[in-house]
This record gives C-alpha cells, sequence and structure tokens, in this order.
C-alpha cells in the first residue's frame, strides 16, 4: 500500500485517480455479486446475497462460540509458530554460521522445503492424536522449513566487517554476543518469523479442516456441511482479514513493505 | 540463494559436506530401523523403514500410481497453462495502464500471501468435488507471481533496448513483441516457475483435503484404510514428485537465463 | 560548407530539474560534409549526450533544428543510425538475428537476410561467431555486434556515443582502428560523441569541442593528417600536437565542470 499511495501522491491532488479506480473496482465487484445472488442463475446460495453475508458476519463476531473457537486455534498457531519457527531460527542460525554444515544439510532443507506438508498429517495423528496436538504438529512442520532457509540466508548477509570490526576491537565472546550477533540477526529472524506465520497459519488451519471439531477451520468445514453459505462467506472473510492483517502488521514491525521495488 | 543450491557444478570441495550430510541421513534411518526393531518405537505408529521401502512395490502396482501421478500432473498442467495465459496477460495489462498497476499491484500481491487454499470448501460448493475444484484452487493462488514478475519484468526492460527499438522506429506492436516481451520472458519464467510450485503444492494439499484426484488422494486412501507402510510410502513418493518437479523447474530456468 | 548532409542549427535543450531549470545545450550548431568523420568532444556535462539524442530523434523536446540531406527531422530519421553507449545488442537472439534485426525489420525473406547480415558480421571482424549469443561474447565483440547490427541498416549517416566507453584501452585502439577501417572503406558520414581526445584526433576530419554546461561549441578543429590512418598515427608529432590543442581547451572546461560539482555538493552538504 504505501509505495503505491507515495507514487500516486506525489501526481494527483485531492482524490487521487488510484483511489477512484479502487473504489471503482470494489463497488463494481460488490455490485456484480449482488447481481448475480438475485438472479438465481447460479445454484442457491452459492452466491449469497451482500446482506445475508453481512447478517451472517455481525452474528459470526457478536457470537462468543466464535471466539473461543478463535482462541484455540491462535494457540495452536502460536504453538506452531514458537515450535516450528523456533526450531527454524535455531537450525538457520547454525547453517547460516557454518558454511560445512549448511553444504551438508541445506540442500536437504532447500528441496523439501516446497512440497506439500498436509499430506503429512495422517502421521501426525497417529503420532499426536486427534486433539490440538496433531494440527500444532503439523503447523509446525509446515513452518520449520521457510524459516530455517529465511533465516539461514539472512544469517549470510550479516556484513562480516561487523564481525571484524567487533574481533579488532577485542570484543570477547559475550561482548561479540550481545552487541554484535544479536543486534545484527534480529532483522533476518523477525523476517524469517514473519514469513513462517502465514505459512503456520495456512498448516494448523488446513489440518483443522481435515479433522478436527474446534477451530476456525472446524468452523469453516463445518458451515460447508451443513450448507450454511453466508457462515461460510462470513467465516472465510475474517479470517482472510486476520490472515492478511496479521501478515501486515508484522510486516510493519519488521519494517518491510509488501511490495519490493 | 543460498549456499546449498547446486546453481555450481559439483567440485571436489564438495565432496565432504555433501558425504557429511548423505551420511547422516542414511545413519537416521539406520537408527529408526534399529529403534523400531528392537520395539523401542512401536511399529504400529512408524513402520520400519525397510518396510516402507517394502511396500514401494506393491503401492505402485496395486495403487495405479502411474495413472495418479498423470491426473496430478495434469491437474498441475491445466493450472500451469490457465496461470501462463491469465497471468501474462494480466501483467501486460497492468503494465500497460499505469493506473491500473498503480491501484491494483498491491492487491495483486496480497493475494499471493493470502491463505487461498483454505477457502477450499468454498470452491467445493462452486464446482463441486472434483478436478475442477482442485485446478481452480491452484489457479487462485498460483495466478499472482505470474502477474507481478510479468509486470516486473516488462518495467524492467532496459532502457537503452528501448532506445535501440525507437532509433528503428519501431511501432508500438513491435516494440512490445520484438523488444520488451523478449526480453522480460527470463522474468516472467520465474513467475511461471513460482506459480507452479504454489500449484503443485496446493493441488495435492487440495487432493489429500477433498478425498478427490491422484496422489493426494491416495495418501489419504492409504491412511483410511491403516496400510501404514503404504501411507508412509505414498508420502515418499509424493515428496518425490515434488522434489524432481522443483528441480526440472529450476534447471529450465536456468536454461532460459544462460548469462547469470 | 556547400550540400552537407546533416545540418544541426542552433540546437538548446532544457530540463526542469529538482534544483530548477537546467540548460544543457545552448546554440549549438554545426554542420556534417557526406563521408566525413566528426567527432564531438567535450568534459563530463557538456551535453554531448543531449546532442546525441537530439539528432537521433530521441528528445523531441528542443529548440533549434536538426535536417538530414535537406528534411527536417521529427524522430529517429531512417538515414540516421545510432550506436548506443551501453551494452544494446539482444541478448535473446544470436549474432545473426542480431545484426539481422533491421532486415527484418524490411520485409526481408529470411534467407537473403542471413547472407546479409554475414557481410556485416564479417565486416567488423566477428565471422564465425554468427551463431553465437551475446552472452557468449566480450564486451567489445558486443560493441561489434550492435555496430554491425546499424551498420546493416546502411545509414547515410552513423551516429555513436562513446561506443567504446565501457572498454579498456588497448580493446578500445583496436576497435577504433576497425570503426576507422570501415568507415574509410564505406565512406560512410560518422558523428562520434567521446570525451577520449585520443579516440577523437585518430579518427576525425574535423573535432567540435564543447564547453562545459550550458554545452555550447568552443572550437571547431581541422584534424590534417593522412589518411588512410591506423593506430599508429597515436605515436606521432603532429598528433601529439593536435591532442595537446584539444586538450587545454577541455582543461578550462574540465576544471569549470569540477568547480562546479564541489559546489554543488556544499551546498546540499549545508543545512
Amino acid at each position: 500500500m504505501a509505495a503505491a499511495d507515495q507514487l500516486s501522491k506525489a501526481r494527483a491532488p485531492a482524490v487521487s485517480a488510484v483511489t477512484l479506480v479502487r473504489v471503482g473496482l470494489i463497488v463494481g465487484v460488490l455490485a456484480i455479486w449482488e447481481l448475480l445472488a438475485r438472479s438465481g442463475w447460479l445454484y442457491r446460495d452459492v452466491v449469497p446475497s451482500l446482506i445475508a453475508i453481512a447478517k451472517a458476519l455481525v452474528a459470526l463476531l457478536s457470537s462468543g462460540d466464535y471466539y473461543f473457537n478463535l482462541g484455540v486455534t491462535a494457540g495452536e498457531v502460536a504453538a506452531a509458530l514458537a515450535i516450528g519457527g523456533g526450531c527454524g531460527v535455531v537450525v538457520g542460525i547454525v547453517l547460516g554460521a557454518n558454511r560445512f554444515l549448511a553444504r551438508a544439510f541445506e540442500i536437504y532443507l532447500y528441496y523439501l522445503g516446497p512440497t506439500p506438508k498436509i499430506i503429512f498429517f495422517p502421521v501426525m495423528i497417529m503420532w499426536f492424536g486427534v486433539g490440538s496436538g496433531s494440527k500444532v504438529a503439523l503447523g509446525a512442520l509446515s513452518c520449520f522449513f521457510p524459516v530455517a532457509l529465511s533465516v539461514a540466508a539472512g544469517m549470510r548477509q550479516i556484513d562480516r566487517v561487523l564481525i571484524r570490526v567487533g574481533k579488532s576491537f577485542r570484543a570477547d565472546a559475550r561482548q561479540m554476543v550481545t552487541k554484535i550477533y544479536l543486534p545484527a540477526m534480529r532483522h533476518p529472524i523477525l523476517n524469517g518469523v514473519r514469513l513462517g506465520l502465514g505459512i503456520a497459519l495456512i498448516g494448523t488451519l488446513l489440518a483443522e479442516t481435515k479433522l478436527s471439531n474446534k477451530g476456525v477451520g472446524f468452523l469453516i468445514i463445518n458451515a460447508y456441511s451443513t450448507f450454511d453459505m453466508p457462515r461460510m462467506y462470513a467465516n472465510l472473510i475474517v479470517l482472510f482479514v486476520i490472515a492478511i492483517g496479521a501478515n501486515a502488521l508484522v510486516g510493519r514491525m519488521v519494517g518491510l513493505h509488501t511490495i519490493r521495488r | 540463494m543460498t549456499a546449498a543450491t547446486p546453481a555450481r557444478r559439483f567440485l571436489a570441495g564438495d565432496l565432504a559436506p555433501a558425504a557429511t550430510g548423505l551420511g547422516c541421513v542414511v545413519l537416521f534411518f539406520i537408527v529408526l530401523e534399529t529403534l523400531i526393531r528392537t520395539g523401542v518405537i512401536s511399529e504400529y505408529i512408524v513402520p520400519p523403514p525397510s518396510e516402507v521401502v517394502a511396500s514401494f512395490g506393491r503401492v505402485v502396482m496395486e495403487e495405479h500410481i502411474i495413472r495418479r501421478f498423470f491426473l496430478t500432473i495434469g491437474e498441475c498442467l491445466t493450472t500451469g497453462v490457465m496461470i501462463t495465459v491469465f497471468g501474462v496477460v494480466g501483467g501486460v495489462l497492468l503494465y500497460h495502464y499505469r493506473i491500473l498497476r498503480l491501484a491494483v499491484e498491491t492487491w495483486v500481491a496480497a493475494l499471493a500471501a493470502a491463505p487461498v487454499v483454505l477457502a477450499y470448501p468454498l470452491f467445493m460448493v462452486i464446482f463441486g468435488r472434483n478436478a475442477w475444484t482442485i485446478i481452480m484452487i491452484g489457479f487462485v493462488a498460483a495466478l499472482s507471481p505470474v502477474i507481478l514478475k510479468t509486470v516486473e519484468g516488462l518495467a524492467g526492460t532496459r532502457k537503452v533496448l528501448i532506445d535501440v527499438g525507437r532509433s528503428f522506429n519501431l511501432s508500438a506492436s513491435q516494440q512490445f513483441f520484438k523488444i520488451m516481451l523478449p526480453a522480460a520472458l527470463p522474468t516472467i519464467f520465474t513467475g511461471i516457475r513460482l506459480g507452479l510450485i504454489f500449484a503443485l503444492i496446493n493441488i495435492v494439499g487440495v487432493e489429500f483435503l477433498i478425498n478427490y484426484g491422484g496422489l493426494g488422494q491416495l495418501i489419504n486412501d492409504l491412511a483410511e484404510r491403516y496400510d501404514l507402510p503404504g501411507t508412509y510410502a505414498a508420502i515418499c513418493f509424493v515428496i518425490l514428485v515434488s522434489v524432481v518437479f522443483f528441480m526440472t523447474l529450476e534447471r529450465i530456468e536456468r536454461w532460459l537465463r544462460p548469462t547469470n | 560548407m556547400d550540400n552537407p548532409i546533416l545540418v544541426a542549427d542552433k540546437l538548446g535543450v532544457r530540463f526542469e530539474t529538482a534544483e530548477g531549470p537546467v540548460t544543457a545545450v545552448d546554440d549549438v550548431s554545426f554542420s556534417v560534409r557526406q563521408g566525413e568523420f566528426l567527432s564531438i568532444i567535450g568534459p563530463s556535462g557538456c551535453g554531448k549526450s543531449t546532442v546525441f539524442n537530439v539528432i537521433g530523434g530521441l528528445l523531441s523536446q528542443h529548440d533549434g533544428t536538426v535536417r538530414v540531406a535537406g528534411e527536417l527531422i521529427d524522430g529517429p530519421h531512417r538515414s540516421i543510425g545510432m550506436v548506443f553507449q551501453e551494452e544494446s545488442t539482444f541478448p535473446w537472439r544470436n549474432v545473426t538475428d542480431n545484426v539481422a534485426f533491421p532486415l527484418e525489420l524490411t520485409g526481408m525473406p529470411k534467407q537473403n537476410r542471413a547472407e546479409r547480415a554475414r557481410h556485416f558480421i564479417k565486416m567488423v571482424g566477428l565471422d564465425g561467431f554468427e551463431k553465437r549469443f551475446p552472452g557468449e561474447l566480450s564486451g567489445g565483440m558486443r560493441q561489434r555486434v550492435s555496430l554491425a547490427r546499424t551498420l546493416a541498416s546502411e545509414p547515410k549517416i552513423l551516429l555513436m556515443d562513446e561506443p567504446f566507453a565501457a572498454l579498456d584501452e588497448q580493446t578500445r585502439l583496436l576497435l577504433g582502428d576497425k570503426v576507422l577501417q570501415i568507415q574509410q572503406q564505406l565512406k560512410q558520414t560518422t558523428l562520434l560523441i567521446t570525451h577520449n581526445i585520443t579516440e577523437a584526433v585518430q579518427m576525425s576530419d574535423r573535432i567540435l569541442v564543447m564547453t562545459y554546461r550550458p554545452g555550447r561549441v568552443k572550437r571547431i578543429v581541422n584534424i590534417d593528417l593522412p589518411r588512410p590512418r591506423t593506430s599508429d598515427i597515436v605515436g606521432s608529432e603532429a598528433f601529439g600536437r593536435y591532442v595537446a590543442q584539444i586538450w587545454a581547451d577541455l582543461r578550462e572546461e574540465a576544471s569549470r565542470g569540477m568547480r562546479d560539482e564541489e559546489d554543488h555538493m556544499l551546498h546540499e552538504a549545508a543545512p
């Protein structure tokens, strides 16, 4: 958002053309949606009226039940990120710092990373049961790889010069860690965690949709099985807003933008 | 790129770390096998690696793995064609109409970060529990990088090449097809590669989740039948396919960018 | 000069910058005879690349006029062939397809194109490399490909903007030889923009020296060295005198340029 807005502010005054286009697009899509909904052209309720969705949203956000499930999911995602992300950070630091280990093992991470982890879910169920454990395990497995790779790459980019500066001032081991390594590592680690958050979210939620009786994923699949479409849309909307919002928020915290120019 | 990407040739100095890595992996499996055989780890939770390997043959024969493989790959390629067509056209449109690009580019990037696959129940409602749901989820999840990289490639055309075109008085369409598009092709392919990877991951995942399709469904099937070694074998097979797919795409991309 | 092939009359270019309008080029006029080799030389910031862009038709916002064989130019003129300073070969085409590019545009059939292209590839000394891609060639070879491509369009006037700037001295001298050879063979009217005095004196019939910004014509020097020339001429006494003379002019402009830059930086650094 930031970069594009700055670009448009540099050019047009008052209400920028960009904003107009965006509003226009959104209004257009909503209008087509409502038309489809009312036309009865598609199978009933596949495209519910916007009003029905709005009602479902209100119902959702005002029910304590939703927040309970949200809490369950949030807890699972947090645990998944802590375990998978935590291991990822440690492994990433080790691989980033040690060239030999990196050349020995990183290739496995690199090629195993872009594979679908949800297929491990039956194994997770066997190992951790049908409760939250298996969801957390899957989330952790999902986010371990990208975090490890991202942190390792980030570590390698730390300017070697900074380390030599520290040594030239004869900093002892503790000082090296606290004054040079940790501050320098902060950015790659936070960046890796930001990446891991999104992936842990997806992994955990997918697991919930497959086999669960709690959590946001469960609510979605439940709405599907009862064919309560407005409720499903409402759930999905809230989920996407949270997911994109959380990503943007953490990104802001780390000082990154969603578009790299 | 990480230190471990095999972009360079295998040198003698690579032997030690590669051997260490491979050695550790082999050691891990040996230890695992021993622990299971001696009962430290229950064989009803983790089947011995040897049994998993043994069941490979059975899984291949009985579960029509070739047919399933082609089904999954077919879904992937369909998605691939769709994201290429719509992604490149979309990218060209965004590049051409500046106002559209300024308005929409952030949204497209957000789409890449959005957990599209989580909406699979919605897709099932719309398309049914069949291959189209799978393909469409793959499409929506994979479209974004193609659009973004197409825009990036076109926008990043070196000014001097555009000037060469102008100095030869090329028409706008000649300029586009003879200079900008060829110049952008390597970057566009990077986008397609990223898209295809997203696509494969999502496609196999959804096949598993909705219990329809090729390889993903196989795993679901075997798991529900409590065929432990078979399930592990199928998972290994899918991982293998995924790795080979990824490597092939990398190779093609490297071929397109010889000067890098 | 009667019947000059190129006439630049009172060229002027102004740019809007963050610090206000800047005059890059002011009241530059000159003519070029058919078959002549004219170099335009000047310090950095004298606007010579701007002149290149104006004559090449890539910059239409300017004062004054440019006529090619009497015709007023309005955009890139078909009789002017441009060779740019930066890497400009098409990396996705091999040498032959690069050189044949202008032939492709005129609709020449494929068979004839390859043959015709080979003629120019040989001319720049790259025979044997027809099927190679630019990525496999050195910087100097790539510039030769660019040159061959421009020559293939058989322009009346060859317009080059510091084509050898990115190359090392030896390669530059040898390529300079090549260009000279070609120019003498084809009797090609050539306009070379450069900051390299040796290069300019080696190759030119006349040299136009520009002042520092705003770029004006400081002096036009006739180079009365015998033709045909090769890089051997670099050692001769007459050569040395011309170089010294032009250096004297340039030094004055170059130091004005440096002082101006320093002032500028101090200005910016001050709160």
